[in-house]
């Protein structure tokens, strides 16, 4: 791990976000320019992408609303409808929906730049006791605009860069390393790759089962615990498959301690999006 | 919160479910439920609010347990996806812990139709929050037996009708808060919750049936009446997406919120 996060050579300076926070803590807005190298085959910005993009804003907006506490992001949700194609960005509109004593909730609306849906966003946190090793929320509050630096870029297709290897592909298994260039704050794969894990695994195994060029539109992701070791490792379960659809639950183990299981993640995928 | 302790509190909806439910080993239960004419749809399926009132259910117990003795739980979020729209039934219900945090449990729990070799009907996960009831929490003996009414009867209405579901203009739909309806902590439902969303993506969309579903509950139904107002987001190969939103209206605030991919009927 390196002492300052995040890296300079790290995925979140890397897809060059921009952000801007509410002053009332309870909405935040944040950027993302589609490039090529973030899209499926079909010429979309991936799923995986586009959850990092509401896990880094989301998380940020949860550290305020339940400060002094801190917490731990329990599920995330995306559902899309719309093709993210690159030249154009995609704005996340976050909103705090509850701010309990346990849990806080969020929505986040994902628009490209003509104000055309491209998805929808949930996001829910447990409230933890603050740690002496938590960032303060007024850093996260005060963050800088952007983490990109005028290096900041991807220069060969994601799935490539994670270290994404195919094992077997109609039982949807595939290793991805853990690396700095994908660690969060505590040292695990960041939330955003884990979801980007497992669709690729719920892609792969659904286009094996149909034999269809199938990409994944909706993730429901369970976060049970860190993947600090890795390779990370997914199986999938193929639920079922339609005209153009279909649907798998993917289990992601971090393989390099003892299978510890990480997450359960429910994947839609259909034939495009528009 | 204060938890009703009394035998019969809160248990009409699990009543009308007709859902049994066993712990075959520590912290995990199986349920049972036949596929009975109230709780089918307009399709000839057992609705999808129906299979998402059996998943919190079995699902919120398999939590419950898991956080004796410290507490009892309240269901904060269920997300499930529906793969078979015609069953023949029994259902089985199977459920099991997945984490057991400080302040919330996981659980996952698969729907499958006994009648069709198994076949898998929905798959869910559901999230709870744990609470201490200020007169503690629930007294059960382990391993735990729930059994269901022997029999349902017969003429029991269809799930609209039980729940006095009302339209309200093109897409929502609204109901009282019965007694009836109340769980044992003495608000609505989260299966109700649950069943009202289904129902007003069904309204909004024509008649369409709901395959996929991400539900927050974010504040308790106390006061009534309970609206589900549903807006279309987009449309895809495999239905309409939605976004649904419940309100009490008595107490003028947001209560839940949905994502819902609905079908368009064949």
């Amino acid at each position: 791990m390196t002492a300052v996060y995040p890296p300079d050579h790290h995925l979140l300076r890397d897809l060059r976000f921009s952000f801007e926070h509410g002053a009332d803590g309870r909405r935040s807005r944040a950027w993302m320019p589609v490039v090529r190298e973030l899209c499926t085959d079909l010429g979309h910005a991936r799923a995986g992408v586009l959850a990092t993009l509401v896990d880094v804003i989301g998380g940020g907006l949860a550290a305020s609303a339940a400060a002094p506490g801190w917490i731990a992001t329990a599920d995330l949700t995306l559902h899309l409808v719309g093709a993210a194609r690159p030249g154009s960005v995609v704005e996340a509109r976050a909103e705090v929906l509850r701010a309990g004593r346990t849990t806080v909730v969020l929505e986040v609306a994902l628009v490209d730049e003509h104000e055309r849906n491209v998805g929808i966003a949930t996001m829910s946190f447990a409230v933890l006791p603050r740690r002496e090793t938590n960032p303060e929320v007024d850093r996260v509050r005060d963050s800088p605009s952007t983490m990109a630096t005028a290096c900041s870029r991807l220069d060969r297709p994601l799935l490539e860069e994670l270290g994404v290897q195919v094992r077997d592909p109609a039982r949807g298994v595939i290793e991805v390393p853990v690396t700095d260039w994908s660690r969060n704050s505590m040292g695990s794969m960041q939330g955003g790759v884990v979801a980007t894990v497992a669709e690729v695994a719920a892609e792969t195994a659904l286009r094996a089962a149909t034999n269809k060029e199938l990409v994944v539109t909706d993730l429901q992701v369970t976060y049970l615990g860190f993947g600090r070791v890795g390779p990370v490792r997914t199986t999938v379960e193929a639920l079922g498959t339609g005209d153009g659809h279909g649907s798998a639950r993917v289990e992601l183990v971090d393989a390099g301690a003892e299978s510890r299981q990480m997450t359960v993640v429910h994947a839609v995928a259909t034939r495009d999006l528009t | 919160m204060n938890r009703d302790q009394r035998p019969e509190a809160g248990h009409h909806v699990g009543r009308y479910m007709g859902v049994a439910m066993r712990e075959v080993e520590e912290l995990q239960l199986v349920g049972r439920a036949s596929v009975a004419p109230h709780l089918r749809g307009p399709a000839g399926g057992v609705r999808t609010g129906a299979l998402l009132t059996m998943l919190d259910n079995v699902g919120g117990v398999t939590g419950g347990l898991a956080a004796l003795p410290d507490g009892w739980v309240v269901s904060t979020n269920l997300a499930a996806r529906v793969v078979a729209r015609s069953q023949v039934g029994p259902l089985r219900m199977d459920s099991y812990l997945l984490r057991r945090g400080r302040n919330n449990v996981v659980t996952s729990v698969q729907i499958r139709d006994e009648g069709l070799r198994d076949a898998l009907v929905a798959s869910g996960v559901l999230t709870s929050a744990i609470l201490v009831p200020e007169n503690g929490p629930p007294q059960w003996t382990r391993p735990l037996v729930l059994e269901a009414v022997p029999e349902p009867a017969p003429d029991l209405p269809s799930m609209p009708d039980w729940l006095g579901v009302r339209v309200v203009g093109d897409h929502a739909v609204e109901i009282e808060l019965a007694a009836e309806l109340r769980n044992p902590w003495g608000i609505l439902h989260g299966g109700v919750v649950a069943t009202l969303v289904d129902l007003a993506a069904e309204h909004a969309t024509g008649g369409g049936s709901t395959t996929d579903v991400v539900l927050h509950f974010l504040a308790p139904n106390r006061v009534g009446p309970v609206r589900a107002s549903a807006r279309e987001l987009g449309r895809r190969t495999d239905g309409h997406l939605l976004r649904v939103e419940v309100r009490d209206e008595g107490a003028a605030r947001t209560t839940a919120l949905a994502i819902v991919t609905c079908a368009t009927r064949a």
